[in-house]
């Protein structure tokens, strides 16, 4: 009774996210990952190891570091190539060398995640820097507990009272 | 202890010797450690000399050669300005291409560029500048980088050898001793073409003659349009007038009476008037918030603090000391002396950093004076110092900066440069320029 009528109140990221997000495995293959975002449109997925751990995330930004060359992506790599003619078939060609590699390899290790407990504006803020879905994240243990989007948290305020 | 007219009032009643002697010795240690940043450790002892009391702060700021710390800032200036044009990476391309894209032939071309890059502005610059070209190419070319890589730094350290500004080391020994950019050009320009020459061969059958690139890959390089890598051709306009007005002003320096760090100063703030001459004030602040930025101010601090550091232990008396037991041990034969400090100064720069090492050789150098006839004799020195101390940076991956820039890249694209493996192919041929450079001194110079 009490925690409902804190959760109308003083509602937290618990309250917002997908308790059942789509997830992928460190081992999974690039070329799963690839085939998942591209199905559905995502624009990535929180990667959790066999216990639940949350690893990190493989989206689109991972795609596009993978079909690009790592001169171009690396830290202190080129800020331009505005000089290179590579086409399609090129790009094609290096997502063809790494599809049998684990997602591991390319995937974002994000620290930007929430608590289950965080209170609603500091997600929305976190959200809103981040802006991409943001996973929620069990302190203790590290499990993924959820994933919140855009798309929830617009759910959410529209269908809220004014 | 009387030093002059100053009299050291040292903490707790030490010997001035001592103290500082052993502040010198764990600040090398520590650099040597790597666990803390180089500019801490530095101005940290820099502040011990002082609050230690061999030194006042106006002896300090005495120690300081702000002719170094001029050439330097202004330097990396002009650099972090040019750079924004694109000319560095047209370049890259455009040798590369002049070649056919041969793999063997990009490895040349790369190689020289950096090196004639290196003389011109600074080693880490210079491989931060090209080394991601580079990567870039060999992924297109589906060759391995490590030869590139490797080739690029033995090049850029040779390279920076050339002149004055090439080096840190440079362009300190020029900075004390008053030595010109032609100084330099004219007498360590032959011997460095030399190097530059006969490095490749043992690239080349190392691993020059197995590497091989497919036509279609060759194609993919060669369809590269060099002339989109400019990407502000007023800029390149400006920076390369600068450019050329600093570089006249270098060689002319001794007639125009001017020190390198005004001619590199001046031209570090004429390019910033004429690059940001259209914008706003706002955006003026901005652009020259974000040049100011790329100054390297850790190498900056670290010259201040290690300045004021070897200072305080010449004050003491230690050089001089360290100076007579050198002559000592080399019968004060000026080539014997000569060659010592040619090879202690390469294998020294090879496993610890250039910069603390050339700063205390300087004044030990001008303390050997006396024994060796005064300052014109000790001009083989001063070449052996130059040609020790840079060359020596390629015997390991700790041996310059430039090779760490470089080992980074290759760490991030996936082909690191191992210490060890490094070192046993480096080593020797770090060696071998050595013992050439000793034939060169010794028939131009003894």
């Amino acid at each position: 009774m009490a925690a409902s009528s804190t959760s109308e109140t003083h509602p937290t990221a618990r309250d917002l996210m997908d308790a059942h997000p789509t997830v992928l495995h460190p081992s999974d293959k690039v070329s799963k990952g690839v085939k998942c975002i591209m199905e559905h449109r995502y624009r990535r997925l929180p990667v959790v190891d066999d216990e639940g751990r949350f690893k990190g995330v493989f989206g689109v930004n991972c795609l596009l570091r993978l079909v690009l060359p790592k001169a171009v992506v690396m830290d202190k790599g080129l800020s331009t190539v505005p000089f290179v003619r590579d086409s399609l078939s090129d790009l094609h060609r290096r997502l063809k060398e790494v599809e049998d590699e684990p997602i591991s390899l390319c995937m974002h290790d994000e620290s930007t995640q929430v608590s289950p407990d965080t209170p609603l504006l500091e997600t929305l803020l976190t959200l809103y820097k981040t802006r991409a879905s943001l996973p929620v994240v069990d302190p203790k243990t590290q499990k993924l507990v959820g994933v919140i989007s855009y798309f929830d948290v617009g759910e959410k305020i529209l269908s809220a009272e004014a | 202890m009387n030093h002059g007219t100053e009299v050291i009032n040292i903490v707790f009643g030490l010997d001035p010797q001592w103290y500082a002697g052993i502040l010198f010795v764990l600040t090398y240690l520590l650099i040597m450690s790597e666990r803390i940043n180089r500019a801490i450790i530095s101005l940290t002892a820099a502040g011990l000399m002082i609050l230690g009391g061999v030194l006042t702060q106006e002896a300090a700021m005495e120690g300081i050669d702000f002719n170094t710390i001029g050439l330097l800032t202004g330097m990396m200036i002009i650099v972090a300005i040019t750079k924004q044009s694109g000319v560095f990476q047209y370049l890259a391309i455009w040798s590369a291409k002049l070649v056919g894209a041969s793999p063997w032939g990009i490895l040349v071309m790369l190689s020289l560029v950096t090196a004639v890059l290196s003389a011109l502005l600074d080693n880490v610059t210079t491989v931060l500048l090209i080394a991601p070209v580079t990567l870039l190419i060999t992924d297109s070319l589906k060759v391995n980088p490590y030869p590139y890589l490797f080739a690029e730094i033995f090049s850029a350290n040779i390279g920076g050898t050339a002149t004055l500004i090439g080096d840190p080391p440079n362009i300190m020994i020029g900075s004390a001793v008053g030595l010109t950019f032609n100084d330099f050009i004219i007498n360590l320009g032959p011997i460095v073409a030399i190097l530059l020459a006969i490095i490749f061969i043992p690239i080349y059958l190392i691993w020059g003659r197995n590497l091989r690139a497919s036509p279609e890959a060759r194609q993919r390089v060669m369809d590269y349009n060099e002339n989109d890598a400019i990407t502000d051709t007023r800029l390149l306009k400006q920076s390369l007038l600068v450019l050329a007005i600093v570089i006249i002003g270098f060689t002319n320096s001794h007639q125009i009476g001017h020190e390198p760090a005004t001619i590199a100063m001046f031209g570090g703030a004429l390019l910033l008037l004429l690059s940001n001459l259209p914008r706003s004030p706002g955006e003026q602040s901005k652009e020259i918030e974000k040049i100011f930025s790329q100054i390297e101010w850790i190498t900056i601090f670290f010259f201040i603090g290690l300045f004021i550091i070897v200072y305080g232990v010449e004050k003491t008396g230690l050089l001089e000391l360290v100076a007579n037991e050198i002559m000592t041990l080399t019968k004060g034969d000026a080539q014997n002396t000569t060659l010592l400090i040619l090879w202690v100064s390469a294998v020294a720069s090879a496993v610890v950093d250039n910069i603390p090492f050339v700063a205390t050789m300087i004044p030990l150098i001008q303390n050997m004076g006396p024994s060796l006839g005064g300052s014109e004799a000790l001009m083989p020195l001063w070449w052996a110092l130059a040609l020790g101390s840079c060359l020596g940076g390629n015997g390991s991956l700790v041996g310059a900066s430039a090779n760490l820039i470089v080992a980074g890249f290759a760490e991030r694209a996936g082909q690191p440069i191992r210490f060890l493996p490094f070192m046993l192919m480096a080593f020797p041929l770090m060696l071998g320029t050595i013992a050439i450079s000793t034939v060169y001194i010794y028939l131009r110079y003894l």
